[in-house]
């Protein structure tokens, strides 16, 4: 019988903890006598930038994460969060499951002694909620523009805006006093809950910075070894299976908020292809500059643009029953080179 | 003789470091002056900030400290005589500040080793070290501890200076 | 563990390490030394790496830049001249100079230590009672924390998911109500109690116009702060965070305009600005570490499970969380009560869908008790640190009663009247 703490990097005012528990409840279920799992909101015991550093020295035994925030511990966790104009959910699904991305995700969070098991996929994020109107990119030329990320930070400045940070509490106030000129926070649904379309006018989509979003749990290693095999392949069976059920949950989620802010009166456009295709361009660029800082960051992306071009055989084929496009991404040579470093 | 070099050493620190509230003003209204008039707002601004107001204030505790400025509820142990009053005090050292000192040294030591070990940064486009202020954290709580070992000296030997009002 | 925060509170050691102790040794008591590394967590997570948080030393230095240039006393002289042949004329010339003061600055020291130097020996020496004089500096002076811009609103804000410009535009109304209900306090007992607020007969002649034209003359300088902080807030130029270091930069220019610089007085600005700056974050510092492991060793929980078992109704409810921050006031600092009560009340009111703001600020107005209950309260302190021996403790604190009363009487005003809180940040925020 072990009974754990766990925390996650989310307060409750944010739907995205529904991720967090929704995976506890079936933990616990699933584990019976053999693991109790108890659960505190983000910020009840520790703040959301120190959740990786409480797990890491086994102060609590679980954390959940988005495993962006640990960027500045190690750039490969930034590809195992998010990327910018490359994966969508089901290539995150399909990489992790099938084709070793569970295994990399393992090898990054292990070199900080803890175990980590992906429960939580969200589709595209909303993108920019603005004042002024953005079509094209030279709409986003000297925008102040709220956004979290490293890669993303360097595509925005290459478009010509600048990255702005900002506590997520001063957003609102900000975008209603002008202070930025737009921001993205999250998906449609959690967007909603935080109000923008009160104080935005325009919504530009898609969300080229993040395609999508990965989220799950970091285990403290002794923790995780202190457990017995069955209850291990339970907590497996259980993320796996959130994994799946958050896709269609946030999917849902987004979709009722996208009609949400249309009834609110945000005027929604869309970047046409020409400006989708550039952005790719220079989403490329970045992601290779970055990657080559870091081999292990390298090595993610490399494994990444991999399972693209492997699936791409098949993925192509089905069309247009396939579950996604394949992206014109990264040189993966250049890549490759960079992770033998 | 302990006492004094305890004493000097938070003055020292609080003499400079209180300098440094002028610094991150400054350079908040740089950058809204760079957003505002030049729509070119800095890239590091609010992260330095940040971090010069967290070095700011946690290392001027030992100083707050020396010049007894931290808050407390004196109307009991005023009606206390004096050598009473002294022990009382000297006991609230003991069982309280002491024991947290004790903690607050060793176990950010050990969290500002880690960041420097792992090099940590933040995450954004400008990728600005976060070990310095973690380290500094585990720096302020030394003059911390210290300058509580020169107060109780001071309450044990009957040196104490006057409560400060701030 | 709180009967060993009581203890070491009564023991007269700083609160901000009974905190911080009673969160060490609580750990022990609950058998989990384990737990003590969420104590560094918090305290870097919380309280070194928080934006928000920026603006409590900047908003101090501003005070201090203010009071160094003479514009506090110079105010208070020409209102003084104004009103002194009004009955209870130099009461209210202290509620109104604090009014201007609280729209200017966010801490209660500053205040106090001014309206109690200019204004203590002036009202006794023209036949005041002790008990309105200390009264009316005590109560006016924590105006300030009510009255944007606040230090306790910003802290409230930074562990709520409120916004700092939600939370300043939501206390302004109730606050500058609150002030004007002292006035009206002052005015009453002026009329029913005649030799305990006389007129007085001016000491200076100086012609009326040249008095009003003296007035506006000093009131110019803190007008322009206002409009310096709260215009760069509504025009889009900062947020409440930088429009800190606006208002410490007006006040300096304000100080160098009036030629009232000098390298002395600006350097032991800073001196004392670290030293409060220190004092006030170190008690957050404590009651982050006593905050969390009460927490993780399940007093959250419990609490929590407790207050919902009460099964009670809404409203009262949140009576009793409001009776326990008055009690909790007679003993803590607000900052401590504000780090301990959020993370057990917030919750709570949020599940019952009663509105967050409301509420915030309902508890900001409570918390203006906490200034002037026995044992423990800031306005006592400093008034008994500057009044002259004559004039009793008992005396202050039967002074400060009558306006414990009119912040209950206001807090059931905006207990029953929610649009006082409101209305300005809904006309303000929304499009
Ligand atoms: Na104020
Ligand atoms: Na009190």
């Amino acid at each position: 019988q072990e009974s754990w703490t766990m925390t996650t990097t989310w307060p409750t005012s944010l739907e995205l903890i529904e991720i967090d528990k929704h995976f506890v409840e079936l933990a616990n279920k699933l584990t019976g006598d053999d693991l109790s799992i108890e659960f505190f909101e983000g910020g009840a015991l520790v703040p959301a930038g120190e959740v990786f550093g409480a797990v890491e020295s086994g102060t609590i035994q679980a954390g959940g994460d988005w495993p962006g925030y640990w960027a500045g511990r190690n750039s490969a966790f930034s590809p195992l969060a998010t990327t910018a104009s490359l994966f969508n959910a089901v290539d995150y699904v399909n990489w992790i499951q099938q084709w070793g991305g569970a295994e990399i995700y393992n090898e990054i969070y292990g070199k900080f002694g803890m175990v980590y098991l992906p429960y939580g996929v969200t589709n595209n994020e909303s993108g920019f909620r603005t004042n002024k109107k953005i079509e094209t990119l030279d709409d986003l030329q000297g925008m102040r523009l709220r956004l979290s990320g490293l890669e993303q930070g360097r595509l925005l400045e290459e478009l010509g805006g600048s990255q702005v940070s900002m506590a997520g509490g001063e957003i609102y106030q900000s975008l209603e006093r002008g202070v930025i000129d737009g921001a993205e926070f999250s998906t449609p649904n959690v967007d909603f809950s935080g109000g923008f379309q009160q104080v935005t006018k325009f919504w530009a989509t898609p969300g080229w910075h993040q395609s999508a979003s990965v989220f799950g749990v970091m285990i403290n290693k002794d923790s995780w070894d202190a457990l017995k095999p069955e209850t291990r392949e339970m907590l497996q069976v259980a993320a796996d299976a959130n994994l799946i059920w958050s896709l269609a949950f946030t999917e849902k989620r987004a979709t009722e908020a996208y009609q949400q802010f249309k009834d609110a009166g945000i005027e929604i456009t869309r970047y046409d292809d020409a400006t989708l295709e550039k952005i790719q361009v220079m989403a490329n660029g970045v992601i290779e500059t970055t990657a080559c800082e870091n081999p292990d960051s390298a090595m993610v992306y490399l494994s990444m643009m991999e399972y693209l071009g492997d699936y791409a055989k098949w993925r192509d084929a089905s069309a247009p029953f396939n579950l996604g496009r394949t992206p014109n991404g990264p040189d993966i040579e250049k890549l490759r080179a960079c992770a033998a470093q | 003789m302990i006492i004094k070099a305890i004493d000097t050493l938070n003055e020292v620190v609080g003499r400079v470091v209180s300098v440094v509230a002028i610094v991150f003003a400054a350079m908040i209204i740089f950058d809204v002056i760079m957003r505002y008039v030049f729509n070119a707002p800095t890239r590091w601004a609010f992260d330095v900030t940040k971090q010069l107001y967290g070095f700011y204030f946690v290392m001027l505790g030992g100083y707050a400290l020396r010049h007894q400025s931290h808050v407390r509820v004196d109307l009991v142990t005023e009606t206390l005589g004096n050598t009473a009053r002294r022990w009382v005090e000297v006991a609230g050292y003991l069982i309280f500040f002491f024991p947290f000192a004790w903690v607050f040294v060793t176990r950010s030591w050990d969290f500002g080793m880690k960041s420097w070990q792992q090099g940590e940064t933040t995450y954004g486009s400008v990728q600005l070290p976060v070990y310095p202020l973690k380290l500094a954290m585990a720096a302020a709580a030394f003059l911390l501890l210290i300058q509580g070992i020169s107060e109780v000296l001071k309450l044990i030997l009957g040196r104490e200076v006057p409560h400060h009002d701030s | 563990m709180f009967g060993l925060l009581l203890t070491g509170l009564f023991m007269g050691h700083p609160l901000a390490f009974v905190l911080g102790g009673t969160a060490v040794l609580g750990t022990l008591i609950a058998g989990k030394p384990m737990v003590l590394g969420i104590v560094i967590n918090r305290i870097f997570g919380d309280v070194l790496d928080n934006f928000t948080l920026i603006a409590i030393p900047l908003f101090i230095l501003m005070a201090r830049f203010l009071s160094d240039s003479g514009v506090t006393d110079k105010m208070f002289e020409s209102l003084r001249l104004l009103l002194s042949n009004v009955r209870g004329g130099l009461a209210l010339a202290v509620v109104f100079i604090s009014i201007l003061l609280a729209a200017t600055t966010g801490i209660i020291g500053a205040s106090i230590t001014v309206m109690g130097v200019m204004a203590l020996r002036p009202m006794l020496q023209y036949g005041y009672s002790p008990t309105l004089t200390t009264g009316v500096i005590a109560a006016s002076g924590c105006l300030g924390i009510l009255i944007p811009p606040s230090i306790m609103l910003i802290l409230m804000a930074s562990y709520s998911p409120l916004s700092v410009g939600e939370l300043f535009a939501g206390a302004m109304i109730p606050g500058v109500l609150l002030g004007l209900l002292y006035a009206v306090w002052v005015v009453i007992v002026a009329i029913f109690d005649p030799k305990s607020a006389p007129a007085v007969e001016p000491d200076e002649k100086i012609a009326r116009a040249a008095l009003v034209r003296m007035l506006l003359i000093e009131a110019l300088p803190p007008l322009v702060l206002i409009l310096g902080i709260l215009g760069s807030l509504l025009a889009g130029i900062a947020t409440a965070t930088e429009a800190s270091a606006i208002g410490a930069a007006l006040a300096l220019g304000i100080v160098i305009l009036r030629r009232k610089f000098e390298w002395k007085t600006f350097y032991s600005a800073m001196l004392e600005t670290g030293r409060t700056s220190a004092m006030i974050l170190f008690i957050v510092v404590g009651a982050t570490a006593f905050t969390g492991v009460f927490n993780i060793t399940g007093g959250l929980r419990a609490t929590q499970e407790i207050i919902r078992s009460l099964d009670m109704a809404p409203w009262l409810l949140i009576v009793m969380m409001l009776f326990i921050v008055f009690i909790l006031g007679a003993f803590l600092d607000w900052t401590g009560i504000v780090l301990l009560s959020f993370p057990i009340f917030l919750p709570i009111v949020q599940e019952m869908d009663v509105n967050l703001l409301w509420f915030v600020v309902l508890m900001a107005l409570v918390l203006q008790t906490s200034f002037l209950t026995p044992p423990f309260g800031y306005a006592l302190f400093y008034l008994r640190a500057i009044a002259p021996k004559e004039v009793r403790t008992g005396q202050i604190i039967a002074g400060v009663m009558p306006f414990i009363g009119l912040i209950i009487l206001m807090c059931i005003a905006v207990a029953f009247i929610p649009q006082l809180v409101l209305w300005l940040p809904h006309t303000l925020y929304t499009n």
